[in-house]
């Protein structure tokens, strides 16, 4: 489950889709060989719970060095929690928390691991550059001030104080604030959420320039569109346990399938539906939806069957479908 | 970690407003008390003037002023999720707290000494080398469990709540503990509570040095047992906040 297939996958499942959507560039290659190295996060029986309140139930989960993972999840699933447990900002009530090996206080410190987390503001009379200054400071070897200016795409807004910035190059400071240590692993809890669509771009496009060198990345998002493009992995969360684990395309391939349209005259519904490789069908005004497993074997049977069959759309289902889904269904097993 | 403390000592200069409300403040509260009180001497005092008394007394509040309004500062930097932002770099809590009390020492020095300049200059107090030092470095020096105090209501308290404390406190300290008025008009049971606080002690730190008695040696070893009270509440806080979070 935890292989790297989405860009092999990608163009292969889309091949007829019609929800325009920009394929993901491939990723660079070369990414750090995962076996026999350290988790860059491991993750076993974690629990947490405030008084009556279970937060997280129960989380088992290794991320290996270099994968690019989304954390996704309704509200109240768990996901900060967890962030902040693996940060070490908070002790977890039972289980067991390491980043390469180490704990995670240790690994923060030794700027292993850093954060850009939901909340968290800048100091108001320092520059963006003193702030980074600082913290860099801190640091053993912390990266160059102007390749992360640069990474994080705000060398315009070096010198301007923390009160003089907007909500979306605010959250691009505090981004650089995580990379001036060099971390090996960064998280981000929400990191688009004060932004708007153009600054959104801008920091996914620094973050695939981060993480074309190598480099872990968990992040949680609200966004599927975010988890769809720049994640390798999407772990989702629900009510504190993990409620499915895989590739964007195994996720979706969960619940969904494919979806098949096209007109097909002179075709009953009840036909359609017992044509090889579907699972569902409706018809309306010789418009027919096809729900398949195998998209493949049905679209062949589709057209011996009936070859005047015409404007023919495949489409895979969103991950937003399978996210409803999966956070919906109360007996959703852990994948 | 001097990049950290350098960049705190940045922060302090960059906010001269409030530095100069500390150091002016009593300075002007010095030369009106002097005016009530010309150039009389206190009685049974052997000589001792209410200029000289007062210049002791408002140095320690100069001392106790700047330096808690400094450190009670941490609370904005709570409040605005920078300790977490922290708390995910090298930084240590202890540096982290040791700095803040450093740089409100360093903000605590420039008032007792412009008072007893002042003094000197104006109110025509005279001491010995060793009395000049005791009441400006010996009340700087002893002003640190106040930094500390700071710090706990920094740590402890909501950014909204921490002017309404930390005026609270100056009240309490100034008039109660004998700094900005003599206590010699106080009744007995209320000598005995001042005489818990923290202020008194530290004003007495530079009584002493008027008097030519011990009395600073006990204040020392008072003050000394109040950094530890405070010290203390400084780490639970901060254990309490890394259990909770």
């Amino acid at each position: 489950m935890k292989t790297k297939e989405k860009t092999e996958a990608g163009p292969a499942e889309r091949t007829t889709t019609v929800t325009a959507r920009p394929e993901p560039e491939p990723k660079a290659e070369g990414k750090p060989a995962a076996p026999a190295v350290e988790p860059a996060i491991r993750i076993t029986g974690l629990r947490k719970t405030y008084g009556d309140v279970q937060a997280v139930k129960g989380i088992d989960l290794d991320i290996a060095p270099g994968e690019v993972v989304a954390l996704l999840g309704p509200n109240g699933a768990g996901k900060s929690t967890t962030v902040d447990m693996v940060l070490g900002l908070s002790k977890p009530t039972a289980g067991g928390i390491t980043l390469f090996g180490k704990d995670p206080y240790i690994a923060v410190r030794e700027g292993l691991a850093s954060a850009v987390l939901q909340d968290g503001s800048l100091i108001d009379d320092l520059s963006v550059r003193e702030t980074l200054g600082m913290i860099s400071s801190l640091h053993k070897n912390p990266m160059p001030m102007d390749e992360v200016l640069r990474r994080a795409n705000i060398e315009d807004i070096a010198d301007r104080r923390g009160t003089k910035l907007s909500g979306g190059q605010r959250q691009r400071a505090r981004f650089a604030c995580a990379l001036i240590g060099n971390p090996q692993l960064l998280i981000l809890d929400e990191p688009t959420s004060a932004m708007d669509v153009g600054s959104r771009r801008k920091f996914w496009e620094s973050m695939r320039k981060f993480t074309d060198t190598g480099r872990t990345v968990v992040f949680a998002t609200h966004y599927l569109d975010e988890a769809e493009e720049f994640a390798d992995r999407v772990v989702l969360m629900r009510s504190g346990t993990i409620a499915a684990d895989g590739t964007v395309a195994q996720i979706r391939a969960l619940t969904a399938g494919r979806m098949l349209r096209a007109s097909v005259p002179d075709a009953t519904a009840k036909e359609l539906g017992t044509l090889p490789g579907v699972t569902g069908a409706t018809l309306r005004l010789g418009q027919a939806e096809l729900h398949c497993e195998d998209s493949d074997k049905a679209l062949r049977a589709l057209l011996t069957k009936y070859p005047d069959a015409h404007d023919i759309e495949i489409s895979a289902s969103g991950l937003e479908e399978a996210f409803l889904s999966l956070t919906a269904a109360e007996e959703a097993d852990a994948a | 970690m001097t990049g950290y403390l350098s960049t705190e000592i940045k922060r302090m200069l960059r906010g001269p407003r409030f530095i100069i409300f500390a150091f002016v403040m009593p300075v002007l509260l010095y030369s009106l008390e002097c005016m009530l009180y010309k150039n009389q001497t206190i009685p049974h005092s052997g000589g001792i003037t209410y200029s000289a008394w007062l210049m002791c007394s408002l140095a320690a509040y100069s001392a106790f002023t700047s330096s808690m309004h400094t450190t009670a500062r941490v609370s904005h930097e709570r409040a605005i999720g920078w300790h977490r932002q922290l708390r995910l770099t090298p930084l240590l809590p202890r540096t982290y707290l040791l700095t803040k009390v450093f740089v409100a020492m360093i903000v605590a020095l420039p008032g007792p000494a412009l008072v007893a300049l002042f003094g000197a200059l104006t109110q025509d107090v005279h001491m010995t080398t060793g009395g000049w030092l005791q009441i400006t470095l010996g009340i700087w020096i002893a002003s640190l469990p106040c930094a500390v105090l700071g710090l706990v209501i920094g740590l402890y308290v909501q950014p909204e709540q921490q002017q309404m404390y930390l005026q609270g406190l100056i009240i309490l300290f100034g008039f109660l503990g004998g700094l900005l008025l003599p206590t010699t008009g106080f009744p007995d049971w209320l000598v005995a509570i001042i005489k818990i606080m923290p202020s008194y002690w530290l004003a007495d730190i530079g009584h002493g040095a008027l008097l030519h008695d011990t009395r600073a040696v006990t204040g020392g070893l008072v003050l000394a047992a109040w950094t530890l009270v405070f010290s203390g509440a400084v780490v639970l806080s901060y254990r309490r906040e890394a259990a909770r979070a």
